[in-house]
C-alpha cells in the first residue's frame, strides 16, 4: 500500500516533467524517423518506366500502359521522342520504352505488333527490373490475343455476333487475371527485413533502457533532498520502500513502451490484438528488468552525477551489444558478447513477435533471461542498500 | 516522578576519525520539552539522527517508550515525529500533496489522513498556501510546513532539529506558538538550537553540547544561576563560562 502511494507519486513527477518526457517519447520517434528515412526505400524495388507513346489515340497501346501502371511499384513516365533522345544521349536516362505509330491498328488487324526497347548499356540494375515486367505484360497480351483469334476461328460461321464474343471473352480473361491459375505468391524467409522490424524494437529497448537513469536518480534524488532519511524514520520499510522504486520504474518504462508501440501500430497495423497483447507482456518484463537494474546502481552509487556516469556506461554497452542498429548474427566474433546484453533478448523478443514469428511459448528463454534479471537485481540492490552508508 | 519516556545511554558515533558524538547519556520525561544546546557541529544532528533510527549508534543504546533503538527499531519508529534540521519536502507537491504523502508513510489512512493534514496546517497558519507547490514558498513558510510534516499522525514525541533557523520573525513566532500548543496537548519534545533564548523560553530542562559530549545538564533557571544571578546571566554566558569560547564564532 505504502509501496503503492510512492510509486504513484513518482510517476506523477514524471508525467509532469516535460524534458523527462520530451526524452523518453520525442527522442525516440524522431530517431526512429530519421532511420525509417535513411533506409526505408532501399529494401523494396521501387523503379520508373520512361515511356513514348507514339500511338496515343489506340486502344491496345492505352491498355498496355494501363496494364504497366497496374504493377506495383512501377511507375510510368511519358515522355516526348526528342527528350526520350536527348536523355539517352547524355545517359541521364538508360532505358526508355516506344510505342510505335500504328501499333493498335496492327494488333486489331491481326498483324504482329512490336514494342522497342531502346537501352544505354546494360539499362542499369533498375532498367533490367523494367525489361521484364515490360516483357512479361506484353506477353501476357500476346496471350490474350492468340486466345481470342482461337476462339474465333473456332466459333467462325456459327452465327453469333462478334460483340457477344468479344464481351464473354474479356470477362473470361478478366476472372483469369484476378485469379491464375498459376500465380506467383511472394514469401519473405526469416525476419521481416524491413526498417520498422529492424530498428523498432532497438529503439524502443534503447530509450526504455535510457529511462535507467531517472530510476538511478531518484533514490539519490530523495538522498539530496533529505526525503529519503525522512521517509527512514516512518513507518515504511525498506522492502515497501523498494518495491515503490521498482514499480514506479516498471510503470515510467512500460507507459513509454506502450505509447510508442501504439503510434507503431497506428502508422504501421505490425500486430494483431493477441500479438499486440503479447509484445505488451514482454514490454512489461523488459521495463521490469530495466527497473531492478536501476534499483541497482541507485544503491551502488553515492551522488547523482555517480548513478548517472555508471547508468550511461552501462547503457552504451548494452545498447552497443544489443544489436540495436545492425543485426549480430550467430557467426559473429560479437554474438558471444551480445548475449550479455539485456537488450539482445528484449529485441530477440520483439522482433519474433512482429515478424509473426514467435508466441510467448516460444520465447520462454528470452523471457526467463529478462525474469532472472529482475529477481537478481532486485535482490543485489536490497543488499547494496543495506551494506552502504546512510542505508539500512 | 513522570515516566521516562526517551533514554539514551552512551551514545557514541564517528565518521571516519571525527568523533561526532563521544558517550552522550540522557533521559527526556513524557510531556517534557527537552533542549540539546551547542554549537556547530557539537553534535546535535548526528545525536537526533541515531535516536530517529535512521543512524545506527557505534555504541550505546537508547529506548523510546521503552523499545530499543537497536533491537526495536519498528516499534521505535511508530512513537516519533521527525522535523529534520535540512528541509525535507518535495518540492513538486503542494502543501496539502506533502502531507498526505507523508502521513500516508506514517500508517493514516481513509479521510483520517486528509483530516489531520488539514488540521496541522492550520497550526501552522499555511491553510491558505494548501494547494500550492511548496517549491515555490518562503523559507519561513517551508519552514513551518517542514514542522508540519512531523505532526503527522500524532506522533508521542517529538525530534525537533533547530525547526527555527534563518526565518523571519513572523515564522519564528507561530513555530514558537505551535511548540508551545504541542506541549498543553502533553507531547513530549528534544529540541535543538543554538539561540539560548530560544531555548530559555521554551525548554523545561536543557543539555549544552560541546564536542560531541554533553557539558552541562539542568533547567535554564539552574543553570543559570550556577554562575550568577538568574535574573542578570544569560545561558550564552553560562557556554562562555563552561568552554570559555562564544557559543557562535
Ligand atoms: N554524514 C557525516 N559524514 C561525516 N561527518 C559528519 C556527518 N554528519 C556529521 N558529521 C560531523 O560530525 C560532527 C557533528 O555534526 P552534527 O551535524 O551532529 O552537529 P550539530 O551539532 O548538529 O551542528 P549544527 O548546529 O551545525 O547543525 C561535525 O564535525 C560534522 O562535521
Ligand atoms: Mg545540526
Amino acid at each position: 500500500m505504502r509501496a503503492l502511494v510512492i510509486a504513484f507519486r513518482e510517476v506523477r513527477t514524471y508525467l509532469q516533467d516535460t524534458a523527462d518526457l520530451a526524452f523518453s517519447l520525442l527522442l525516440p520517434i524522431a530517431i526512429f524517423t530519421l532511420m525509417y528515412a535513411a533506409f526505408g526505400g532501399q529494401l523494396l524495388f521501387q523503379g520508373t518506366a520512361h515511356v513514348v507513346n507514339e500511338d496515343p489515340e489506340g486502344i491496345y497501346s492505352t491498355l498496355f500502359l494501363e496494364r504497366l501502371r497496374g504493377i506495383e511499384n512501377l511507375e510510368v513516365k511519358l515522355l516526348s521522342s526528342k527528350e526520350a533522345e536527348e536523355r539517352l544521349d547524355r545517359s541521364d536516362l538508360l532505358l526508355v520504352l516506344r510505342v510505335p505509330k500504328g501499333f493498335s491498328n496492327r494488333l486489331a488487324s491481326g498483324d504482329p505488333a512490336e514494342l522497342i526497347l531502346s537501352q544505354r548499356g546494360d539499362a542499369g540494375q533498375e532498367g533490367q527490373i523494367v525489361v521484364s515486367l515490360v516483357r512479361a505484360v506484353a506477353e501476357e497480351m500476346g496471350e490474350e490475343f492468340k486466345v481470342r483469334e482461337q476462339v474465333a476461328r473456332a466459333l467462325a460461321g456459327r452465327n453469333i455476333s462478334q460483340e457477344r464474343t468479344e464481351t464473354v471473352l474479356q470477362k473470361f480473361m478478366d476472372r483469369e487475371r484476378a485469379n491464375p491459375i498459376l500465380g506467383v505468391q511472394e514469401e519473405l524467409v526469416g525476419t521481416r527485413p524491413d526498417p520498422v522490424n529492424m530498428f523498432l524494437p532497438g529503439i524502443i529497448t534503447m530509450f526504455v533502457l535510457f529511462a535507467i537513469t531517472l530510476n538511478a536518480r531518484t533514490l539519490l534524488e530523495e538522498r539530496r533532498e533529505g526525503t529519503l532519511e525522512r521517509l527512514l524514520t516512518t513507518q515504511l520499510t525498506v522492502g515497501e520502500l523498494f518495491t515503490g522504486k521498482f514499480l514506479a520504474g516498471l510503470a515510467r518504462g512500460f507507459l513509454q513502451t506502450l505509447i510508442l508501440l501504439s503510434l507503431s501500430q497506428v502508422a504501421f497495423h505490425l500486430f494483431t490484438p493477441l500479438t499486440f497483447a503479447e509484445i505488451l507482456i514482454v514490454a512489461l518484463i523488459f521495463a521490469a528488468a530495466v527497473s531492478a537494474l536501476g534499483l541497482v546502481i541507485a544503491s551502488v552509487a553515492r551522488t547523482e552525477d555517480g548513478a548517472i556516469w555508471i547508468a550511461v556506461f552501462f547503457t552504451m554497452v548494452m545498447v552497443m551489444l544489443g544489436g540495436t542498429f545492425f543485426s549480430i548474427s550467430q557467426g559473429s566474433p560479437l554474438y558471444p558478447l551480445s548475449r550479455i546484453s539485456i537488450n539482445t533478448y528484449a529485441n530477440d523478443a520483439f522482433k519474433a513477435i512482429i515478424a509473426g514469428e514467435g508466441s510467448l511459448t516460444h520465447l520462454r528463454r528470452e523471457l526467463g533471461i529478462m525474469a532472472g534479471i529482475i529477481i537478481g537485481g532486485l535482490g543485489v540492490g536490497r543488499v547494496f542498500f543495506r551494506i552502504m552508508p546512510g542505508g539500512r | 516522578m513522570p515516566e521516562e519516556f526517551l533514554v539514551a545511554q552512551d551514545l557514541h558515533k564517528s565518521f571516519s576519525a571525527d568523533k561526532a558524538v563521544d558517550g552522550v547519556s540522557f533521559t527526556i520525561h513524557t510531556g517534557e520539552i527537552f533542549g540539546l544546546l551547542g554549537p556547530n557541529g557539537a553534535g546535535k544532528t548526528t545525536t537526533i539522527r541515531m535516536l530517529s533510527t535512521v543512524l545506527e549508534p557505534d555504541r550505546g543504546d537508547a529506548t523510546i517508550g521503552g523499545h530499543s533503538i537497536r533491537r526495536d527499531a519498528d516499534a521505535a519508529r511508530k512513537l516519533i515525529g521527525v522535523c529534520p534540521q535540512e528541509l525535507a519536502l518535495y518540492q513538486d507537491l503542494s502543501a496539502l500533496a506533502n502531507m498526505i504523502f507523508f502521513g500516508r508513510m506514517v500508517g493514516l489512512t481513509g479521510k483520517e489522513v486528509r483530516v489531520q493534514a488539514m488540521a496541522h496546517l492550520e497550526l501552522v497558519g499555511l491553510t491558505e498556501k494548501a494547494k500550492s507547490k511548496v517549491g515555490k514558498f518562503s523559507g519561513g513558510m517551508k519552514r513551518r510546513i517542514n514542522l508540519a510534516i512531523a505532526l503527522m499522525g500524532h506522533p508521542e514525541l517529538l525530534f525537533l532539529d533547530e525547526p527555527t533557523v534563518g526565518i523571519d520573525p513572523q515564522s519564528r513566532n507561530n513555530i514558537y506558538q505551535t511548540i508551545e500548543d504541542l506541549r498543553d496537548k502533553g507531547i513530549t519534545i528534544l529540541y535543538t538550537t543554538h539561540y539560548m533564548e530560544e531555548a530559555d523560553r521554551l525548554c523545561d530542562r536543557v543539555a549544552i553540547m560541546d564536542g560531541g559530549k554533553i557539558i552541562a545538564m539542568d533547567t535554564p533557571h539552574q543553570l543559570r544561576s550556577r554562575i550568577g544571578s538568574p535574573e542578570t546571566v544569560t545561558l550564552e554566558d553560562v557556554f562562555l563560562k563552561l568552554t570559555g569560547r562564544n557559543l557562535r564564532d
